[in-house]
This record gives C-alpha cells, sequence and structure tokens, in this order.
C-alpha cells in the first residue's frame, strides 16, 4: 500500500506541481490550500506525511505544524518554505525535515523518501 | 671730554670753570686711589649728597648714596685698581640724585693732576629728557572717567591679549593712570608662581622721550588710546619687554610679594632696604626701587600680579594712586577671568562640534547601515516571494521534460529549466547578501579574511591550489566593516576569475597597504594565445549589463563600495590583467569587536 501524503500550501500551482511529481513516485496525495482545510483532512484521515509550506493566509505554517503534532503526533512533517530564515525558528524544530523551495524538486523527493523509510510507510 | 688736562682743581683761577660747570649743570667730582670722593663742585656735591663743597673730606664712595645701584662702586673700584697708567674708555651709567633727578654719569680715569696722581672722573648731568610737569593729582570725577574707559574697554573683547594690553595701556598711559612702566606677570597655580608676561613703558630716558613724543604728537583720548592699541613700538619697550619675560617669582618662600598675592592687597614699597631677598631681588630685575604691586584678583582667585613704578620721572608713588590701581587691577582680573572662561567655552565649542560632527558621520553611517539592513530586509522579502513562482516554472518544465518526446519542445522545457536554475542562483547571491548586512560590523584582518576566501574556493572548485596561488600577504592589515559582506564580495571576485582562468594559466594574488588603503590584487598569469580573449571576456564582466555574471559583480561590487572601498580591471606594463580590490584601512577608533578569522 502506497504512503498517503497530504500537501499543504495556499499556492494552487504549487500544489498542482508537487502532486505530479509525487504521483509519479507512486504516492497517493491529497492536498490543503489552507490550515482550516488540512486540518479538516488530517482528522478525517491519517496520513504517513505532511508537506507544509509556512506562508498561509489563515495560520502560519508554524502554528499548524503545532496542531498537526497534537493530531498525529506520528505523522512525520516537512517543512517546505521558499524563505530560509525560518530555519532558526524553534518553532521549526518541531518538523522533521525543512526543505527550501526549488524547481528542483529532486531534494524534495528525496526527503519524503526519507522520512517515510524512517518512520515505516 | 677726552684727554682733558685738568689743572689743579684748587687753582682760584679754576673757580671760573668750576663755576661755569655748575651753571652750565655739569657736576664734577674726583675719587683718589683709595676709592674715595676728594673734589667736587656745587652741582656735583648737590646731587650726590656730598658735604662740604667744592673741597670735601674724602668720602668713601660706597657711602655715597647715588652710586650704590647697580653694582657701580664695584665697577669703580675696579676701574681704580685695575688702572692701566693711560686714558681708558669711560665708564657710563644712569643713577638718580638723592632728590630723585635723574642723572647720566661718566667716570673716566684722568691723563694727569698734579700731586694727586692717577684719579677718577667722574663727570654728572642730568639726564637729557622733557620735563615732566607733576601732573595734577586727579579728581573723583577724572578717576571715575578713567575707570569707566577701561571698564569699557576691557568688556569690549574677549581676547586675553587685548586684555593684558588694555591694563597696561591704562596703567601708563598719561590720559590713564599715568605711572612710567607697568609690568604683568600671570599666576601659575601648579607651581605657585609668577611669570613675567607683558610689559610696557621705556627702559630709558632715552627712550621715554621718543616714546612718550610719539603719543603726545598723536594725543588722543584714553578710551580711543585703549579702543586703538598703539602699535606696540609707540608704548613698548623691546628690552623692557625682554627683561619682565625672564622674571620668576616663586611665591612659596615667605615674602612681601608672596604676602601681597596669598592675602590679597596692594604694596607701596618705598625702600627695599629692610625687605626680603625675594622682593629686593625682583626689584633688583625691574631696576627700581620704589614701586606699586596690586594683586589680579577674581572671584577670590589669584590670577596675576601688576607692578607698576615711575622711574624715569622719579615721581613718588602715593598710597592714594596704588588704591586706585589695584580699582584698575580688580576689574581688569574680572575680564581676564571672563577671557579664561571665554576661551574654555570656545574650547568646549570646538569639542562639541567635533563631536556632532562625529555624530552626524555615525549617523550618516548608521543610517547608512539601517538602509542597507532595510533593503537587505526588502530584498529577502522580494527573493523569497520570487521563489515559488520559479519552483512552479522550473518544477513543470522539469515535469514536461520527463514527459515529452517531441525534442523541440524538449530544448524549449531545456531552456525553461536551465534559465529558472539561474534566476535560482541569483536569489541565492541576493539571499546571501541580505543575510550578511545584518551582522555588526568589526575589524578585520583583511589578508586573512583573503587567505580564507582562497581555500575555501579552491575547496569548491576542487582545482588545483597552483590555479590561484596566494603570492604575498602583508600581515596585519586592518580593516573595517561586515566581515560576511566582505567576505562575501572577495570570494565572488576570486570566483569570477578562477572562471576565466584556462589552464595552463594562473592567477596571483598578493595583499598590501598602497597609500592606506588594504588592497588585494589578483593578476592574471595567461600566455599569449589567451591573453587578449581573457581579457575580453573580463571586460565584458565587469562592464556588459547582459553577462549572467553582471549581478555578482553588482552585488559583490556593492559591498564593497559600501565599506568605502573600490574595485576594477586593470592591464599592465605586461599586458596583464589584474583585479583589484581596494578597502579603506581601519582607523583606531573602530574597535568594535574584532574578527580573527579562526
Amino acid at each position: 500500500m502506497s504512503a498517503h501524503i497530504i500537501i499543504i500550501d495556499d499556492d494552487r500551482n504549487i500544489r498542482l506541481l508537487y502532486e505530479h511529481e509525487l504521483s509519479c513516485e507512486g504516492y497517493q496525495v491529497a492536498t490543503a490550500s489552507s490550515a482550516a482545510e488540512a486540518i479538516e483532512k488530517a482528522s478525517a484521515e491519517p496520513f504517513n506525511l505532511a508537506i507544509l509550506d509556512i506562508e498561509m493566509p489563515d495560520m502560519s505554517g508554524l502554528e499548524l505544524l503545532g496542531k498537526l503534532r497534537e493530531l498525529r503526533p506520528n505523522m512525520p512533517v516537512i517543512l517546505n518554505s521558499a524563505y530560509s530564515t525560518y530555519k532558526s525558528d524553534f518553532k521549526s524544530w518541531l518538523a522533521d525535515a525543512y526543505v527550501v523551495k526549488s524547481s528542483d524538486i529532486e531534494p524534495l523527493k528525496q526527503t519524503v523518501k526519507e522520512m517515510l523509510s524512517n518512520y515505516g510507510s | 671730554m677726552s684727554n682733558y688736562d685738568l689743572a689743579p682743581l684748587t687753582d682760584p683761577t679754576n673757580q671760573v670753570l668750576w663755576e661755569s660747570l655748575n651753571s652750565a649743570g655739569i657736576g664734577l667730582a674726583l675719587v683718589d686711589g683709595n676709592a674715595s670722593l676728594t673734589v667736587s663742585n656745587e652741582s656735583a656735591a648737590t646731587w650726590l649728597g656730598i658735604p662740604g663743597g667744592i673741597h670735601t673730606s674724602a668720602t668713601p664712595i660706597s657711602a655715597i648714596e647715588p652710586l650704590k645701584s647697580g653694582g657701580l662702586i664695584d665697577k669703580l673700584r675696579a676701574m681704580i685698581s685695575n688702572d692701566p697708567g693711560e686714558d681708558t674708555p669711560p665708564c657710563r651709567f644712569h643713577t638718580r640724585s638723592v632728590d630723585g633727578t635723574p642723572l647720566c654719569a661718566t667716570a673716566r680715569l684722568t691723563s694727569k693732576a698734579p700731586h694727586a696722581g692717577r684719579q677718577l672722573l667722574i663727570m654728572l648731568m642730568r639726564e637729557p629728557v622733557r620735563e615732566i610737569s607733576e601732573p595734577p593729582a586727579l579728581s573723583g570725577p577724572e578717576e571715575l572717567q578713567i575707570l569707566s574707559s577701561v571698564a569699557s574697554a576691557l568688556s569690549s573683547s574677549n581676547d586675553l591679549d587685548y586684555i593684558l594690553k588694555t591694563i597696561l595701556t591704562g596703567a601708563t598711559a598719561s590720559q590713564g593712570l599715568g605711572f612710567n612702566r607697568a609690568f604683568l606677570f600671570l599666576y601659575d597655580n601648579p607651581t605657585n608662581s609668577l611669570s613675567g608676561y607683558l610689559a610696557v613703558g621705556p627702559s630709558s630716558p632715552e627712550e621715554a622721550g621718543r616714546i612718550w613724543g610719539n603719543l603726545e604728537a598723536n594725543r588722543v583720548s584714553l578710551s580711543e588710546l585703549l579702543s586703538g592699541q598703539p602699535d606696540d613700538t609707540q608704548v613698548q619697550s623691546g628690552s623692557t619687554q625682554g627683561m619682565v619675560a625672564s622674571i620668576n617669582i616663586d611665591l612659596n618662600p615667605d615674602s612681601l610679594i608672596a604676602k601681597a598675592c596669598t592675602q590679597k592687597t596692594w604694596l607701596n614699597l618705598e625702600a627695599l632696604d629692610t625687605v626680603d631677598s625675594v622682593t629686593k631681588e625682583f626689584s633688583s630685575r625691574i631696576g627700581t626701587q620704589k614701586l606699586a604691586l596690586v594683586p589680579l584678583v577674581s572671584k577670590g582667585n589669584l590670577m596675576g600680579l601688576l607692578a607698576a613704578d615711575n622711574l624715569i620721572t622719579g615721581r613718588p608713588i602715593c598710597d592714594d594712586a596704588v588704591q586706585l590701581l589695584q580699582v584698575f587691577a580688580d576689574q581688569a582680573a574680572v575680564a581676564m577671568e571672563r577671557a579664561g572662561l571665554y576661551e574654555e567655552q570656545k574650547e568646549r565649542t570646538r569639542e562639541v562640534e567635533k563631536i556632532n560632527t562625529l555624530l552626524a558621520e555615525s549617523q550618516e553611517h548608521i543610517i547608512k547601515i539601517e538602509k542597507m539592513s532595510v533593503i537587505g530586509e526588502l530584498t529577502a522579502s522580494i527573493a523569497h516571494e520570487l521563489r515559488n513562482p520559479l519552483t512552479i516554472i522550473g518544477g513543470f518544465a522539469n515535469l514536461m521534460l520527463k514527459s515529452t518526446t517531441i525534442d523541440e519542445q524538449k530544448e524549449y522545457l531545456n531552456i525553461i529549466a536551465g534559465e529558472t536554475r539561474r534566476a535560482e542562483s541569483v536569489l541565492n547571491h541576493v539571499l546571501d547578501f541580505s543575510k550578511a548586512s545584518r551582522n555588526e560590523s568589526t575589524r578585520i584582518d583583511f589578508s586573512r579574511l583573503v587567505e580564507k576566501n582562497l581555500a575555501l574556493l579552491i575547496g569548491r572548485l576542487r582545482c588545483p591550489a597552483e590555479l590561484m596561488r596566494l603570492l604575498a600577504a602583508q600581515s596585519e592589515i586592518w580593516v573595517y566593516g561586515n566581515y560576511d559582506q566582505i567576505s562575501h564580495a572577495v570570494y565572488q571576485f576570486l570566483r569570477l576569475v578562477a572562471e576565466e582562468i584556462i589552464p595552463p594559466g594562473k592567477a596571483e594574488i598578493t595583499t598590501e597597504v598602497i597609500q592606506e588603503r588594504a588592497v588585494m590584487t589578483v593578476r592574471l598569469i595567461v600566455d599569449n594565445e589567451h591573453r587578449d580573449g581573457t581579457i575580453k571576456a573580463l571586460r565584458q564582466i565587469f562592464t556588459d549589463n547582459k553577462t549572467s555574471q553582471r549581478l555578482t559583480v553588482l552585488v559583490a561590487g556593492e559591498a564593497v563600495r559600501f565599506h568605502g572601498g573600490n574595485f576594477g580591471l586593470s592591464i599592465g606594463n605586461d599586458r596583464l590583467p589584474s583585479l583589484f580590490v581596494e578597502l579603506p584601512l581601519a582607523k583606531e577608533a573602530d574597535h568594535v569587536g574584532t574578527h580573527y578569522n579562526n
């Protein structure tokens, strides 16, 4: 059974891109465009991994990270942001990995693979 | 008189001669080999205070009051005892008669005098000075007028020298207090002593005639005189000034002068026989027996001492005159203190202005840094906002590349992906720089910074160390600035050059101080075949807006310029290109932390 991944990003094209890329890798991919939607979906079903953008309109990704931790403590979370500065924010330490956005998706895909391998799919 | 053959002075026929000399106001006296005055005419007898007139019992010259000053007796005795037996040049001297008349005298060993052997002839005459009639005593209103004029002059300026000259001019001008000479001594607190500073007045009757004649010819009111501050040569005597400048009075030993200064009271010295040695020495240095001394005191603090005398005219100094001089001195002391405070204030103002300038420069610098910081923040925000679109464009291009089989489409998608990566690289540059902008400035060892970045570059490019070699690095080249920014700039410039090196070419790097600037020079050693191409490529990088390295040059260059430095490309006499980066040396005041490049 393939891993179930949720992509949380307010940018539609990023969601589309990641969905395509990760689907090609054989994962089942769900998406959420806001923190509220992400919480709703994560409450409804268990995901094996979340890819989380930080800059979102309704709630900061770091805050959402906290809520996801409460909801799904065993779910690995990859913070994926255009901003590298959040690496120094202690709240980001709650995440399992931090990948800066790039047109080269390979590092992200590699990190997904490692996370799923570490935590079991 | 020369070669005079004196007939016996007791010869009656010479009475006529003697009487004539009396009438002419010439005194004549003879001193024998025992240094005793034996004969004198009436004029000489009167002036010298000798009883007996023409024929006198021998009076030792040491007992003759007018001969006692200035070591004259010793001189005369020496003339007698060292008599060479022939006519000698005269000894000229000035003295005063017992009644204070200024006299000029000539002493000469006579060629012959019958029955008396060689004798010393002293001829006395009144000093050729203009008759100065005793001025009438000042009335109350006149005193007030003088004080008012002086006070007005003193309050018109904060210049200390002007104030001091006004004091002395007011004391000596005939329109003022009318003393012949005045001397000013300034108090030095640390050594508790008075140092001669300024003097006004003639040193001799001849000089007095000249000076006072000039002043009389251009007679003006006291106010006009004080405001005009006549030419120094009109009122000052070079020798008087020279004399007072060499006088230093120690107030530590107990003396009349010290007492006057510590008790802040005036002194009217009339005779110095019984005074202490310090006061006596002082009077002797000035050359007067009678003088007025008034301390200059402001708010209980001793500022100096004003001395005044009537050496030339011999006019007695009365207590009233000294009291008036004291009032005068009190005004002067206040003016001096005010001048001192004014100078202090001026100095403080200069200091404050200097600090203000530094502050303004620092503020400017801080604003510049803040601007850079804000720009850094803004740049970072923009860069991050650009990341998302670039991720999407490049990401989809890569995605499509995987699925397309059409070569043309593949080519286009590759271009899109490639340009996206280039744009992301630019973003990384900009974000690196903006991150560096947030750090503080420190003192930086420039040579070590270059060395470190060179090692980093060689490591990243995995090129042989010989490709870029640090040929010479002068030690202790300190610059001041943001370490990350300067490091970034140096690294980028080194990288630009490294990319243009075509083996077997290489680069030699030096760091040195040239004209107070820290300079890094990267000299490319290129063979003839590749030289022109390398030069062209480097010129394009530094001048062409369209090259991919242009932003690198801009960002790195901006970091250098921000720190007051400069960079550029030069072609040496050997036609080899060199890149230089220069920065100002750290100043002594730049000591906010030091980066040791460990």
